[in-house]
């Protein structure tokens, strides 16, 4: 009964008001989230939660309230059998530099119980183009090169679900490439996919759905073009010399004020380009650039979360609460 | 292969390859047997080489097992901890590896201290004996790694372990019966002594070296092996660093 409660094949990762609340800041709070075998991301700002959520699915943290389910497996219940469904790949970029790449993913097999870890190790080797430097110590390899070995160490075991947190930063843009390549792949033969990112582009391209976090309250989840369509079909930026008055066109929306520009939204933005020009002018305003494109995630963020700042003192105890201590 | 050994293999292959840890390691200790050995004007005894091994043997378990409580804080600090915390080992392996493998660093060390006080004349030891001293070696140096995990644990910062270490290291050393016997000792410093773990692993051995079996020190060490061992489990689960 327990094992199998909201448990479906489609429902890899389910949440339940999974909530984690550090002393009086809530980092956490109410997400209920259900994930198949997909890319799944989460994107929001610094200090959003999403680590925490992380570490709360993969054992590494206890939530204040709610719960939740890897593979059928409760999280609080059976994290052993969480542990041996999934693997983690933080954020820090850890490997033994003084290990080989081998013997780095070996460690791992042998940890993670595998059956014949030198043959199973080379595999993985192989898969993430490593296999070729294996046998030169990881102090050697590039940012790349130490992501993907992270990887090869999380993939040992074939777990049904892989967990990233922020997996491409820091890296240059082949890097990048290649990491999000090797992700696909992984998907496609099955695996689900939990990714943390702040990168708003490579969310829209890889992610197969996003959920959008701010203040550890999820503001959005759907695919990337369904939530680009919750603004319109087309944005618009204005650069104009003197004060912005409002205008009032249909089919037109003013979204914000960033920097020196003016955005607005607009379902037909071709149509809307003179009209806009026209309307500024007539409220005195002199335009000097106007330019159109399709809306991106970017756009989605700023309109759901806003461009408000993080300002709230940096407090040490609660970000080694976040990223070390555990429970 | 046991998590626990996996662990330990780990951290013993990382210390190998570091090269300068380990030669300090060695170096360290070997320096001290040869200037507090040979070089001490001392008048209670005529072969002080003999009578001083033992302490060196314990202080350089000390401060191998007191130097080795910095590898879980690095292993927190570097990102390696939370990766081997959402494994499914259970998470115990993680701090029993290390407590092994501080451990056996201190034997390796203690192995080396023993050849060269050998080299510098001092009486031999025959293998029941060394096997004993071992034996204490072995309890004894469980005894401070686990010591020593549970304060790096409750410390949890390197540099502050850092200061811990070398504040507590000294004392213990100097209010030991490394140095000299009870009876050369002045009052105050004899109560303390009595009650020094570090004394009963020196007093152990010094009987081992006369022919005895010290079966108060090893069951003494063994019991306080075990109270603080249970101690950091517990720390451990608590905290989880």
């Amino acid at each position: 009964m327990k094992k199998k409660n909201g448990y479906y094949p489609d429902n890899i990762i389910v949440t339940r008001n999974l909530t984690k609340k550090f002393g009086t800041l809530c980092a956490v709070n109410q997400m209920n989230l259900s994930v198949g075998n997909e890319i799944f991301g989460i994107l929001g700002p610094n200090g959003s939660g999403k680590t925490t959520t992380v570490l709360m699915l993969t054992t590494l943290l206890e939530p204040t309230e709610g719960t939740a389910y890897i593979c059928g497996y409760n999280i609080q219940e059976e994290p052993r059998k969480v542990r041996e469904s999934i693997s983690y790949v933080p954020q820090d970029m850890a490997v033994d530099v003084r290990l080989t790449g081998r013997e780095n993913v070996e460690m791992f097999a042998e940890l993670y119980g595998v059956k014949n870890p030198a043959e199973r190790s080379e595999e993985v080797l192989q898969v993430l183009e490593l296999s070729d430097r294996a046998d030169e110590f990881a102090k050697v390899y590039s940012g790349g090169m130490r992501r993907r070995l992270e990887l090869a160490q999380a993939l040992v075991h074939n777990p049904r679900v892989l967990f990233l947190d922020e997996p491409t930063v820091g890296l240059d843009v082949a890097a990048r490439k290649k990491i999000w390549e090797h992700i696909k792949k992984l998907r496609s033969a099955g695996m689900t996919i939990f990714v943390t990112t702040h990168y708003m582009d490579e969310a829209d391209k890889h992610c197969d759905r996003v959920a959008i976090i701010d203040h550890g309250t999820i503001r959005a989840i759907d695919t990337p073009e369904n939530l680009k369509r919750i603004i319109s079909k087309d944005v618009i930026s204005v650069s104009i010399k003197g004060s912005y008055m409002g205008i009032d066109l249909p089919g037109v929306r003013f979204a914000l004020e960033e920097d020196d520009e003016l955005i607005f939204y607009a379902d037909s933005g071709d149509l809307a380009l003179p009209l806009i020009k026209d309307a500024l002018t007539a409220g005195g305003a002199i335009v000097t650039a106007m330019s159109l494109r399709k809306p991106s995630l970017d756009d989605v963020f700023l309109h759901l979360v806003g461009t408000e700042e993080d300002n709230r003192p940096f407090n040490l105890s609660t970000f080694r609460n976040v990223t070390g201590r555990r429970g | 292969m046991n998590p626990v050994l996996v662990y330990c293999r780990r951290d013993l292959i990382r210390w190998f390859r570091g090269k300068w840890g380990f030669i300090s390691a060695m170096v360290m200790p070997a320096a001290w047997l040869i200037f507090v050995g040979l070089a001490l004007p001392i008048r209670f005894t005529d072969h002080y080489i003999d009578f001083v091994t033992p302490g060196i043997l314990a202080m350089t378990t000390l401060s191998a097992s007191m130097t080795g409580g910095g590898l879980l804080i690095m292993d927190r600090m570097l990102g390696f901890f939370n990766k081997f915390l959402a494994l499914p080992p259970p998470r115990e392996s993680i701090l029993f590896g290390k407590i092994l493998v501080i451990t056996i660093r201190g034997l390796i060390q203690t192995t080396v201290i023993f050849l060269i006080a050998f080299l510098l004349g001092a009486r031999l030891y025959s293998p029941s004996q060394l096997l004993v001293t071992y034996l204490i070696l072995f309890i004894f140096g469980g005894l401070l790694s686990s010591a020593a995990t549970t304060l790096a644990i409750f410390v949890g910062e390197h540099d502050q372990y850092s200061a811990v270490n070398s504040m507590v290291t000294m004392p213990i050393f100097f209010t030991s019966t490394a140095m000299m016997p009870y009876d050369q000792m002045p009052e105050w410093l004899r109560a303390i002594a009595h009650i020094n773990p570090l004394s009963y692993a020196i007093d152990g051995i010094r009987l081992v070296a006369d022919g005895s079996i010290p079966f108060v020190q090893i069951g003494v060490l063994f019991a306080l092996f075990i109270a603080v061992l249970t101690i950091s489990v517990h720390v451990f689960r608590k905290t989880g660093l």
